[in-house]
């Protein structure tokens, strides 16, 4: 009876040993699955540098499980933790996303708003231009520039709708840029115009 | 004090872990940082994997007493990972090189075409729907220039391809409005008006006035010798021919002038004889075949007048006051005026638009 107690013992003392030394495949599944989820919700795209920071947080766990298994008395408490920390930032990052996605987002409107004002400015400048002699041509092709940077201002909108705030911001900087030139330009044939006049 | 000995020489004898292995981690992490898991995500993975089993030495040796470690077969691994990181490395940086490389010839072709063509609207007065294409073709130049400094390769090339298209309609525009210049008959046309009204100066030793649209000039001719050249501005679609009043085009043809005007609306003018027999048969068939808007009539008041080269003439043919003033002097009532589309085939301008990827 005292033998059978023993073994009873030994095999118990066994199976927690064993337990121990299980992989933690469930924090992995997690770790993993929370990695993915803050990429599908964009961090890829609005939190560049994080998500990096993660992914690279999440390899370097997945390397410690690794290593532990090869050896005979495995030891998971260090990926365990590891892994545990890499949930937890992949949390708070998603949890931050939002506010981060608002930000791209605003930051987007903003730009399309200057872009806006950057068009009706080229075109309150080209209707006071006068079309006199010297003019009239320079001011006609500029108007053609002008009718092209406004049609692509509508692919802004395009891009908010479709919630790609990052091409949208850089769609806005172009129209901006374009309408910014286009009343560079006025502002010469004007220039052309007063000079001509002294 | 045995033991003491001992525990000494084992911690004295024990190798540090071989700094190769940070060095293959710090190179692991570059490798994804340019991005390798995108361009070669198999040969990282065998990279990662051989980092991998090289560590599992090192964290076997570990495990050992330290007078029992031996880093030397992992380190030989280590140098043999990062022989083969370096390797894939410096093959995706080349790779992103000739990629950046590629993607930046295409945009500065691309970006050269549009600066040619928007050169080619300054030939002409109806541009607009040509910059207008033009514009937008900037406009995604510039946005594929954004994403090529993200290394946005794929997401830039489409900016590429759209700005492309939108030079491909700038091109077209400009074919809808030199179609009939790249016409052999057209051309022959001209050339012969231009022929027959120099021989007619040269035979009566008279003054003519040949204008060539394209090359917007307006060239004196003295007994068939030229004898001044000056520059001049034509009407909104000037490089179309008159058919109707209001259409805003010059028209081509062999015309007199009928009466001189010292002091008209755009300083000095010469008033020709449009329209002429040919101008009306023009418009004649293009009313019988639905070409005339509304009640428009033939038009008329077609004048050779001062106010300016640049400016937009309603169809007349504009100079500067100073250029005026001499052609006026030249000018009598009856001069021959011709207006031809263009004179030379091999002028400049006509070897531009020939370089054009346009279809008639």
């Amino acid at each position: 009876m005292k033998g059978f107690k023993k073994h009873v013992v030994l095999v118990l003392a066994i199976a927690v040993v064993l337990a121990a030394c299980k992989q933690p495949t469930e924090q992995i599944n997690s770790a993993k699955a929370a990695l993915e989820s803050v990429m599908k919700a964009g961090a890829d795209k609005y939190a560049v540098d994080e998500y990096k920071k993660l992914d690279a947080d999440l390899k370097a766990a997945l390397d410690e499980v690794a290593a532990q298994d090869k050896k005979f008395f495995k030891k998971f408490g260090t990926a365990k933790e590891m892994l545990a920390k890499v949930l937890t930032d992949a949390d708070a990052l998603k949890a931050a996303l939002p506010a981060k996605i608002e930000a791209a987002k605003n930051l987007a409107i903003q730009l399309q708003g200057d872009a806006r004002k950057g068009l009706d400015a080229a075109k309150a400048l080209l209707d006071k231009a006068p079309k006199g002699k010297g003019t009239a041509k320079d001011l006609e092709a500029l108007k053609g520039d002008l009718a092209g940077a406004e049609t692509s201002f509508a692919d802004i909108q395009k891009a908010l709708d479709a919630q790609d705030y990052i091409a949208a911001q850089d769609k806005a900087k172009s129209v901006k840029d374009a309408a910014a030139k286009v009343a560079e330009q006025v502002q010469a044939a004007i220039d052309k115009v007063k000079g001509v006049k002294k | 004090m045995l033991i003491g000995l001992c525990f000494f020489a084992t911690a004295c004898s024990t190798p540090p872990v071989p700094p190769e292995l940070s060095q293959a981690q710090r190179l692991d992490e570059e490798l994804r940082g340019i991005g390798v898991s995108f361009y070669a995500p198999q040969d990282l993975n065998r990279f990662e994997r051989e980092l991998r089993s090289a560590k599992d030495r090192i964290v076997a040796e570990r495990a050992k007493f330290g007078w029992m470690r031996d880093y030397r077969p992992a380190a030989a691994d280590l140098r043999k990972v990062l022989e083969e990181g370096d390797g894939l490395r410096l093959r995706i940086v080349s790779l992103k090189t000739s990629k950046t490389e590629s993607f930046r010839a295409r945009a500065d072709a691309l970006t050269e075409r549009v600066a040619e063509i928007k050169r080619m609207t300054g030939y002409f007065n109806e541009s607009a729907p040509v910059r207008m294409n033009l514009s937008q073709a900037e406009i995604k130049l510039a946005e594929a220039d954004l994403l090529l400094k993200k290394e946005e390769y794929d997401a830039g090339s489409k900016d590429l391809a759209e700005g492309e298209f939108h030079l491909r309609a700038a091109e077209q525009a400009i074919a809808d409005v030199l179609i009939r210049y790249r016409d052999r008959n057209e051309i022959a046309k001209w050339r012969t008006w231009a022929q027959e009204t120099i021989e007619e100066s040269r035979q009566r030793g008279t003054v003519v006035f040949l204008v060539s649209k394209i090359e917007r000039k307006l060239t004196v001719y003295k007994a068939g010798a030229a004898i001044g050249s000056f520059d001049i501005g034509l009407g909104r679609y000037g490089l179309s021919d008159k058919l109707y009043a209001g259409d805003e085009a010059t028209p081509e043809g062999k015309y007199r002038v009928i009466q001189k005007f010292p002091a008209g609306d755009f300083y000095k003018a010469l008033l020709i004889n449009y329209p002429n027999d040919d101008d009306r048969k023009a418009f004649a068939e293009a009313r019988r075949k639905g070409l005339i808007p509304g009640q428009a009539g033939i038009g008329g008041a077609i004048e050779i007048h001062g106010g300016g080269k640049d400016s937009l003439t309603k169809g007349c043919v504009g100079l500067e006051n100073k250029d005026m003033d001499r052609v006026y002097d030249y000018a009598r009532e009856g001069t021959a005026v011709t207006i031809v589309g263009v004179v030379s085939i091999e002028n400049t301008i006509l070897a531009e638009i020939g370089k054009l990827d346009i279809h008639d």
